[in-house]
């Protein structure tokens, strides 16, 4: 699991995205539909052309969700349940797509943050996604 | 076959030109073997691997790592026969090598983080 720097490291990354959480959420996802567009078969409710507003809100959505996932890195089982569910039951999401996710996140962080995006940054979030998509994908079977 | 378009071609073409080689190899090579350490079982030979700091600063990472974007760059100029222009390094990787193809597609994946770090806003999703 993450060592205390680590989680030093990823919680370091998230105060830099607090309440920006709407627009790396949209780029995010415009970076995952442009780069894997398989991907947006998961996501026909946004339609086929989701405009900015349905990528605002939907990526708003997302990201506060990975916010719950850092404030709660000791317990992720718990408080991932409700979303581990929805992605079991509901979602269907094939466990494949995550690392399509998480190479987005790390470029949307690296673009962003470009200097100051150290390499512990990156091994320490990348260990820490792996970790939130291993959590939402267990109950699968 | 991946089968790029002339607006990919293009797009790949004009950030080619921007990269700083010397630097842009070295920190992708290096930032594989932290963020993915089990990478490093094939550079044994590389010497101190052992923090990320030792990585990012050893000699042979950097001038490894330059020589795998020069083999890309060199792939750039030969777009329309990528089989060709990389038949013996395919050999080489494959028969004496052994790399697991799973770990091209991660440096791949570290490469582009790279770039998006030194291109910033300018590195569109279609880039």
């Amino acid at each position: 699991m993450l060592s205390a720097q680590e989680r030093a490291q990823v919680a370091q990354v998230w105060d830099l995205i607090a309440g920006h959480e709407a627009s790396f959420g949209a780029e995010l996802l415009l970076r995952l539909f442009t780069v894997y567009p398989s991907t947006k078969v998961y996501f026909k409710h946004l339609g086929f052309c989701p405009d900015e507003t349905q990528l605002l809100t939907h990526g708003q959505r997302m990201l506060e969700a990975v916010g719950v996932a850092v404030r709660h890195m000791d317990n992720l089982r718990a408080v991932l349940s409700p979303l581990a569910d929805l992605h079991a039951q509901v979602l269907r999401v094939d466990p494949s797509n995550f690392p399509l996710l998480i190479q987005c996140f790390q470029v949307v962080l690296a673009s962003h943050l470009q200097g100051e995006f150290t390499v512990e940054m990156q091994a320490a979030w990348d260990k820490f996604l792996t970790g939130v998509s291993v959590v939402l994908t267990e109950k699968y079977r | 076959m991946v089968h790029l378009t002339a607006e990919e071609k293009a797009a790949v073409s004009s950030l080619q030109g921007k990269v700083k080689v010397d630097v842009v190899g070295g920190e992708a090579l290096g930032r594989l073997l932290v963020v993915y350490p089990w990478t490093q079982r094939f550079f044994d030979s590389f010497g101190d691997l052992s923090s990320p700091d030792a990585i990012m600063s050893n000699r042979k990472v950097k001038a490894h790592g330059k020589k795998v974007v020069n083999s890309l760059i060199n792939g750039l100029k030969n777009l329309d026969n990528l089989k060709g222009a990389f038949a013996k390094l395919s050999e080489l990787h494959c028969d004496k090598l052994h790399v697991d193809p799973e770990n091209f597609k991660l440096l791949g994946n570290v490469l582009v983080c790279v770039l998006a770090r030194h291109f910033g806003k300018e590195f569109t999703p279609q880039e």
